[in-house]
């Protein structure tokens, strides 16, 4: 089961795809710590440069900036106490006092080797969990595909939290969004409106560039952050070699990690609540839990193990089922998509060599956080945070631009993306989420056919979906996935009414 | 910051749950036309986003009416709409001007509107980027950029 993993090796240590991670690590480093860019805004404007490239070197650089990103989001929370990314608001609790008593470089240094440590122990995690679990899908027929597709969208809208009415529209929308273009079956037209470009459907690119890069790049624009400037020479700092033997956290780093994994491989969840939580538990076993909150390292290296541990766990479900554990993962399963690389279990025995090469440029990703974040981060990156946030927008436009053009060398996707992003924008601002936008997309097409399938098989009985054990318990999955927060809500209230 | 607003139709919430019903039913439209098979999933979204969106309107009513103020979609209208028209132009003006010319007059334009008031730094940022773009696109790449429909190209 595990030998594909080896043949894949080699051909990650090709120099193309090695330095891609590199570049990937780098620029997201750069984009985690720039407070309003994301990784999935950065994965989602890279998509379409990568048309041309070989799959490894592209998942390598998406893989790298994930993996860079996540420990980026530590540089402002830290030095300015402005998470770079909603999952570092929990390090900005000991990162930032830290800062203030002039051990910023010690904070920053405690980010970046927990990060590692998370990442690593995220990749081995997706090494081990995906391949028995693709096998296990490989039994699925057209029935029980439509019903995991089911699943994923139904898990992505309910356990995301926040209001379900919003996140069911957002998956209509997604769903809808889909079908537009040719029947796959008949071929006729359906919602093109004679627009030819139209006639084989809505590229996920165009979608997720208007969904998930425009909305930032109007937030740079709209307020002009002033940060005062920070000056990179007064952070304290010293070599890496030194500073390790004062992190003495394994206890903290093995548990922090562990809910990570966890937490990544539950769709919806994601760093945010994985560092929370990881925190939380670190605070609760320490021996002077007084201490947290007024600069105790230990709270950076809980809350940066676990968000760097749910960054490859989260793909666990997305490469093997095409359910991705979070926003990130929905983003980067259309970068697979661009690829010709359909998730599930077929990607396992038709590309190995992909699909394992891109579990080992996580792990090495991981490992470059420290050689590169470790070396530089403290002093280099921190002055990332002085570049003009209107200079940033106007240059990130540009690049929007160029890469929904090179698709297929028109302006009429240009249009279409600013179309999707102005409703992702008033999407962003309504707190109606995103990811079921992405994931009904990416689902809709594969859920449709499979059904079609499904009913071409029974003869156009319906009963056809129901008509197997695991076709049953997917939709019992389903039906807890909905039912299952307004249960335990309920459950909440009445206890704390007893 | 809570607004006071002076119909509770022109909340956010509800103008868009306005807005997906008016325009979930339009695209509904056309489904007729389609065959059974070929409308079932397009037209259960549709009457799923136009159900949905009836809760909606009726959840954020029902806030209105308890007195609940909407919060702001933005609180700075002007620099929004600057900022997406801007980016509008900047599509338009590639598309008819050209892909260089527009977008050396947009990084800084954007920029310097937007509150970058250095001209040395727009002028060295515009140079990068451009000749970035040239360099690895156009050079390296041999990428076709749009060369303006008013040139006739």
């Amino acid at each position: 089961m595990y030998s594909d993993l080896l043949h894949a090796l080699p051909d990650v240590f090709a120099w193309t795809n090695f330095v891609a991670v590199v570049i990937g690590v780098i620029a997201g480093i750069v984009v985690g710590a720039m407070p309003g860019l994301s990784a999935t805004m950065a994965i989602s404007v890279l998509v379409p440069f990568t048309f041309g490239l070989e799959p490894l070197v592209a998942l390598g650089l998406m893989a790298g900036i994930y993996n860079g990103a996540m420990y980026g989001g530590a540089i402002p929370a830290v030095l300015l106490r402005i998470p770079g990314t909603p999952a570092a608001v929990a390090t900005t609790f000991d990162g930032y006092p830290m800062a203030q008593k002039g051990e910023g470089g010690f904070a920053l240094q405690v980010a970046v080797v927990s990060s590692s440590i998370g990442g690593i122990a995220s990749a081995f995690a997706l090494m081990l969990l995906a391949p028995p679990l693709s096998k296990v899908t490989l039994l699925f027929g057209p029935s029980e595909v439509f019903w995991v597709a089911v699943f994923g969208l139904a898990s992505i809208i309910f356990l995301l939290g926040g209001n379900p009415i919003k996140g069911l529209i957002s998956a209509c929308f997604g769903v809808f969004v889909s079908v537009i273009g040719s029947d796959p079956i008949y071929g006729n037209d359906r919602f093109t409106f004679g627009q030819l470009e139209m006639l084989d459907g809505i590229n996920i690119v165009i979608l997720l560039v208007g969904l998930y890069a425009l909305p930032p790049v109007i937030d740079l624009l709209e307020t002009p952050l002033k940060t005062g400037g920070v000056n990179s020479s007064k952070l304290g700092t010293e070599p890496i070699w030194k500073a390790l033997p004062r992190m003495k956290y394994w206890k903290t780093w093995l548990r922090g990690s562990f809910l990570g994994i966890w937490i990544g491989i539950l769709p919806g969840a994601g760093g945010s609540m994985a560092a929370f939580m990881s925190y939380n538990e670190a605070r609760r076993t320490s021996k002077n839990p007084e201490k947290w909150g007024e600069g105790e390292p230990e709270g950076v290296a809980a809350a940066e193990v676990a968000n760097n541990a749910d960054t490859a766990s989260a793909l666990i479900p997305a490469l093997t089922l095409g359910i991705p554990g979070t926003a990130v993962a929905a983003v980067m399963l259309g970068g697979l998509l661009v690829h010709g690389l359909q998730p599930g279990p077929m990607l396992f025995r038709d590309n190995p060599d992909i699909v394992f090469g891109f579990m080992w440029q996580f792990l090495f990703g991981a490992i470059l956080l420290v050689l590169l974040g470790g070396s530089l981060a403290t002093n280099s990156f921190a002055r990332l945070l002085n570049l003009p946030r209107p200079l940033l927008g106007s240059v990130i436009i540009v690049l929007m631009l160029i890469g929904v053009y090179s698709i297929h060398g028109r302006m009429f996707d240009v249009y279409l993306m600013l179309g999707f992003g102005a409703i992702g924008w008033v999407m962003d601002r309504l707190k109606f989420p995103l990811p079921p936008v992405v994931l009904g997309l990416i689902l809709g097409g594969f859920a449709e056919e499979n059904l079609r399938l499904a009913l071409r098989i029974g003869r156009g009985d319906p009963m056809v979906l129901f008509q197997n054990w695991t076709s049953l318990i997917l939709v019992a999955l389903t039906v807890a996935v909905v039912v299952g927060p307004t249960l335990k809500k309920r459950f909440i209230d009445s206890r704390k009414k007893a | 910051m809570p607004e006071s607003r002076n119909s509770c139709l022109t909340r956010p919430e509800t103008l868009t749950a306005i807005g997906i019903i008016v325009v979930a039913a339009g695209f509904l439209v056309p489904t007729f036309d389609l065959r059974a098979i070929s409308a079932l999933l397009p037209a259960a979204m549709l009457i799923g986003l136009i159900v949905l969106s009836v809760f909606l309107l009726l959840a954020d009513q029902r806030k209105a009416s308890a007195g609940e103020d909407a919060a702001p979609m933005t609180t700075s209208p002007k620099r929004v709409i600057g900022a997406f028209l801007m980016i509008v132009s900047y599509a338009l003006a590639c598309d008819f001007v050209g892909f260089y010319i527009s977008t050396a007059v947009t990084i800084p334009l954007v920029a310097w509107t937007f509150g970058y008031r250095s001209p040395v730094g727009l002028l060295i940022a515009t140079v990068i980027v451009v000749g970035t773009i040239w360099a690895i696109f156009d050079f390296g790449m041999s990428q076709d950029f749009p060369t303006g429909r008013l040139w006739g190209r």
